[in-house]
Formats: C-alpha cells, structure tokens, sequence
C-alpha cells in the first residue's frame, strides 16, 4: 500500500453554483487522508491545466449539465494526462451515466454513499489493493 | 444535531427532542393563550384568513423552462391547459445568473449547457416570445430573476412587455424573486456583485414596486435555498428573518418610502416544505407568528395585511431521489400535503425526476396532479388549519419560533445576515449539517427508501433524464447578433450610459432599467456594466 498522500483535483464542469454535493464530497476524501484541490466552476481549460500543474493522481468531476460538456472535459484531461483515473457525481441522468462508464469514469449519482466514493478514490489512486 | 443521544431519544430536524405523545401540558406557557385564537386573527399562526382554502386554495406554481424562448413558452401552456393557476419563467443559469450574453467565453465553453435550465433571454425580444399569448394581465406571473444582480433585468423585461401589450403597471401581480440565500448562500455563481451592492438592487426593487406595482410582490426570501442547502428548519426560519431585517433598517435608513408599505413588499416569501411533515408544518405555522412578532415589536406595524405572512413553498428537491424515482411522486405528495397543512398561499411540487434532470412534461403533469387531487378530491380545503390545537404541532410551532430567534440572535451577533454571508458563517452552518446528514444515513440511523433500504427495484419503468431541445445555443446565438444588428444603437448606448452613471450615484436602478430594456440593450452589456462598477464579491467558499 502507498503511504504518501495522494492528491485529488475536484472541478464543477457546469455554470450552476449549487455547491452541496461537491463540497461534502471532498470533506470525506479529505477526512479520509486525500489533499483535495478544488477549483469549482471550471471549463475544460482550467481542469486540464489544473490537472497537469497540481500533479494530481485523479480527477472528480462534479456533472451538473449535459454530458457533452463532461465528456469533452474526459476527454481532454485524458490526452493531457493519460495515466490519471477520473470520477465523477452530480445529477448525472442514466443515459449520462453509461457514456461516462463507456469511456472507464467511475459514476456515483446522488444516494451515493461518501463510504463508496472514498473506497473507489483508494481504489484508484492505488491506495488500496482492491 | 445531536451524535451524543442516549438509545430511544428522537430528534426532530430542528435538533428537539421528541416526546413519545403529547399532552396540554407539553404546550409552552407563552404559546397556550395563542391555540384560542382563529385563523385571520393575529399573530396569525392560525392561517392568513378566517375562511383559508374555501375562499382561495392555493395558487399552483411550478418553476418552469427550458431552451429556446419559445419551447418555454410551450411548456408554462402546456402547465396552464393542465392546471396551474400562475406561472414561472425560468431563465437559463449559465447566463442569467452570472449576466453573460451566450457569446462569452464561459458560456461558449459550456454551449451544450445552454439552456438547459431555463430558456435563453437575453434581451426583451426573448422575453415577449417568452411570454407571447400568457395571461400576463390576468394571472400571478414570475418573471425569474432568482438571482440578485439578475432580477432587475428579468423583472424590467417582463414590465416592458406588460407595457407594450398595453397594460397598466399598477394592475399588474406577480413576482420575481432576487434572492440572497440563493445568490450567496445555496448557489455561489461565478461572479457575482458584492452583498452591499445586492442589498442596494433589492431595495431599489422594493421601493420602486410599492410606488409603481402595488400588487407586485418585489423580493421574495427564500428560505427555501437555505434549507436545501443544509439549515435546519429553525435556522431556516432564523436566517429568513435575519434577511428580511436587513432590508427593512436599510429601507428605514434611507426613507424614501413609508416603511409599513417596504414591509408589506417583504411579506411574501418561500419556504421547503421537506419531508418531516409535521415539524414542517409547523415551521409554516411559525413563519407567520414569528413575522407579526417582528413587525410589531421592531417596527410597530400590525396592520393585517402586512403583518400576514403569504407564503410560496417548493417541496424539497434534495429529498428526491435518483433510484426508483417513481417513489418520489409518495414524496412529493407527502410534502405538498405538509405545506397545504401549514396554510401556504402557493405551491410548487419537484418532479419525480427531480434528482435526474428538469421535469419532463410528464412530471411536470404529476406535480400539477398531486396538487389537484388534494384540492378536489380529499375535502382538504373544507376546513382552516387542521392541525391547529394539536398538542403536539402547537408545542413544536412555539418550540421552533423560540429556536429560530435564537439563531436570529446567534447571526446578529455575527455582524447581522450579510456579514454571515460575507464571512462564510452561514455557509459552514450548513455544511455542518450536510455532513451530519450524510452521517445519520451512513450509520443507518435515518433512511431513505430506494436507496439506504429497500433498494431492490423490480419495477418495469424507465425514468431517464428530460434534455431540453438542442438548439438552445445556436438559436440564442443568431438571436444576439440580430438584436446587436438591428436595434437603435445611439438609443441602446445612450441607455448603458444612463444606467452605469444610476449605478454609480444612489438614485433608484429601476427607472433607467426599463429604459434599458426599452432600448434592447442586451443582458450581458448590463453585466459588463455591473462588473466594472460593483466589483466582484469575494466568495468566502471553496466549492
């Protein structure tokens, strides 16, 4: 297990500043040991320069809008950091759900419990072996 | 909340512990002589008129919008044919809230965004295809503006258009909203003007409406964004006083107006109506006594029709859930019951996809439906306050006013309601509770049907999310530059110049708003003028 502590960018894609879900979100995987860089409302601009500068080990995106804005977000952050895993949340409706999961982003919708999502963010930044 | 209870203790939202029944002894002493009176009788606790829903059932309200212009505008008919007895112009967040034309960058970056909230209105073109064939005249309107620095955009349009169909401002009812709890407590947008500047606009608002529509409903607070966003009823009522109050002395401190007819513009509100149903009724029930109680011993005003509290409240929306979401038409009418039982003058239910996406037209229907069957078919309306004189809804109505002046108190200590929200105390009270909820689901101390227990689903319906129409963007897009291309640009310019110069002076916003909208000056050149005099406010939160 590594044992030195693993950073996660948390970025909002939409315009919408409810902020509720990720701010609780990022409570959680910073009481469970994670530094949490959060940027809110970010365009996909600001995440990937965000997720290339702060070096993080994964990014969760908090979805509030239509997918094409997730995705486009995805898929950037991918070219520009391959190796980085991503999640995300928010009202993220069935449909949505599958086009993230299709592209390997971990989807927790709202009822999640904050227990699953620090359990997967273990799990992808290889904190944990399961 | 309490994580320290001995086993079998409950506790209500609110943090009061709960008693297995209730006796007449449970009533506190303060509150006994109060359970005699009537509804229409002050403090008013009782309901605002004697006669309640037989005379006047509620209005049914449902937030509405999306797209284009004109699919809003299909969309409130559609509600209207089926029932609803006023109606709600939602406008898009990504603009509205932040005063961007969609042409700026941040909005561009988003463009599949757009529109997915409310329709595109960006400048009073787009607000009379919006309003094209509605009974502006005749019915209780909203014309958006739930945002501060956007409502007095969205309610110059809508007067505009009223004006150009020929009707008379001073006859006209409706209300925008320009809410601070949602601008600086739920939703932290972007940018946004500092609170001084907001408590200004909305002054302006409220005075401007008690000179010019006096059946008008200027500002609406809405406790609603600050229970959605974790406070706890009593806080949720604390928060809404301590609002209202701040508005209040600034109208009392500037005197331009009577401040009885100010208070009178402030006596329309909204509440959540969540799930608690009784402490929620009885949260309704306190509102009212609490704001006659205000008004009399701050201000010595106990005219009837001001000290009346009208209440509008929305059913909560974070109780929706997004598994098996037909489950939430039982949550829905549960909490629409709960509001009908605290005497509101208007409601509006979530819909069942709430969770998932805006209502599609189906849900939409629901909430209409659910509001109906109460209102036709179960006597409901037949008699005023139900639950009046019951042990247990009178001792929780006076135990929560008490708990709510508390946290009133607790926030004018901190400085009063806009140094709490310009010092983020307000926003870490919520978090706080935020957590705490999550906490007591995680501890299988509370549930959640569908999705803590009972979570096997065997039911055949799909509910996915309602995506609006697709064009919303490129529409809106054409729309601006045509707009730019075809009005009178000396009169457009000649009105920024006027309103930037009202923006920097103290003189009322709202006159040289309706000139600007007039004009066709276009939402985001009023922002770019806002953001150059007002600054920006300093979010105290990290989101």
């Amino acid at each position: 297990m590594d044992h030195s502590q693993k950073r996660i960018l948390m970025a909002k894609t939409g315009l919408d500043g409810h902020w509720r879900g990720p701010t609780i979100v990022a409570r959680a995987l910073r009481d469970a040991g994670f530094e949490v860089i959060m940027i809110g409302m970010a365009n996909t601009d600001d995440i990937v320069r965000a997720a290339v500068d702060e070096d993080v080990d994964l990014v969760g995106l908090n979805i509030g809008g239509h997918i094409n804005v997730a995705l486009r977000a995805v898929n950037s952050v991918r070219e520009a950091r391959p190796d980085v895993p991503i999640f995300a949340g928010g009202t993220v409706p069935p449909h949505a759900k599958k086009q993230l999961e299709a592209l390997d982003v971990e989807v927790f919708p709202p009822g999640s419990q904050l227990v699953d999502i620090v359990a997967a963010a273990d799990r992808l930044t290889g904190r944990s072996a399961d | 909340m309490n994580t320290k209870d001995s086993p079998g203790v409950i506790r209500s939202s609110s943090g009061i512990e709960l008693k297995n029944y209730y006796t007449a002894e449970d009533i506190p002493e303060s509150h006994r002589h109060r359970v005699h009176s009537a509804p229409g009788d002050a403090p008013y606790h009782r309901g605002w008129h004697p006669t309640g829903y037989r005379s006047k059932p509620w209005r049914i309200f449902q937030l509405s919008g999306f797209g284009k212009p004109e699919d809003e505008n299909e969309r409130i008919k559609f509600l209207l044919k089926n029932g609803e007895t006023g109606f709600i112009m939602e406008h898009d967040r990504n603009t509205a809230d932040h005063c961007y034309n969609v042409d700026h960058p941040e909005v561009v970056a988003r463009r599949e965004d757009v529109g997915l909230t409310g329709a595109v209105m960006q400048s009073v073109r787009d607000i009379a295809i919006c309003l094209d064939g509605l009974p502006v005249d005749t019915s209780f309107g909203h014309a958006g503006g739930a945002v501060v620095q956007h409502a007095p955009f969205a309610l110059a349009g809508y007067w505009t258009v009223a004006k150009k169909r020929g009707y008379d401002l001073s006859k006209i009812a409706g209300t925008g909203q320009s809410d601070f709890n949602l601008t600086y407590l739920g939703c932290v947008t972007k940018q946004q003007i500092p609170t001084d500047a907001g408590l200004r606009f909305n002054t302006d608002i409220i005075e401007f409406c008690g000179e010019h529509l006096p059946r008008w409903v200027p500002v609406s607070i809405a406790g609603y964004n600050a229970a959605d966003t974790g406070l706890s009823p009593d806080q949720e009522l604390g928060t809404l006083f301590a609002n209202a109050v701040e508005y209040l002395d600034e109208i009392k401190r500037r005197g331009n107006v009577p401040l009885e007819q100010a208070a009178k513009g402030c006596a329309g509100v909204s509440f959540r109506a969540s799930i608690h149903i009784f402490e929620e009724a009885a949260k309704l029930r306190a509102a009212r006594l609490m704001w006659s109680d205000l008004l009399r011993s701050r201000y010595n005003i106990t005219d009837p029709k001001t000290a009346n509290l009208r209440i509008h409240c929305v059913t909560a929306g974070s109780k929706m859930t997004y598994q098996q979401p037909l489950n939430n038409i039982v949550r829905g009418t549960l909490m629409a019951l709960t509001a009908a039982m605290g005497g509101v003058q208007s409601l509006g239910v979530s819909g069942y996809d709430e969770a998932l996406s805006i209502p599609s037209e189906h849900a939409h229907q629901m909430s209409l439906r659910i509001q109906q069957v109460i209102q036709e078919e179960t006597n409901f309306c037949a008699v005023t306050d139900p639950l009046g004189g019951s042990y247990y809804v009178e001792t929780l109505t006076a135990q929560l006013a008490e708990k709510a002046w508390e946290f009133f108190e607790e926030i004018q200590q901190q400085g009063g309601y806009l140094a709490s929200l310009d010092s983020g105390w307000l926003h870490a009270k919520a978090a706080e509770n935020q957590h705490s909820e999550f906490m007591a689901l995680e501890s299988g101390e509370q549930h959640i049907v569908g999705v803590t227990c009972a979570r096997e689903d065997e039911s055949p319906f799909e509910v996915d999310g309602f995506m609006g129409t697709d064009d919303a963007f490129d529409v809106a897009t054409e729309r601006l530059q045509e707009t730019l291309r075809t009005r009178h640009e000396a009169g457009a310019c000649a009105a920024m110049k006027n309103l930037e110069a009202v923006c920097r002076s103290e003189t009322n916003i709202m006159p040289v708003m309706l000139d600007a909208l007039e004009a066709e000056v276009t939402l985001g050149e009023i922002g770019d003028i806002y953001r150059d005099v007002f600054g920006d406010w300093n979010t105290p939160i990290q989101t």
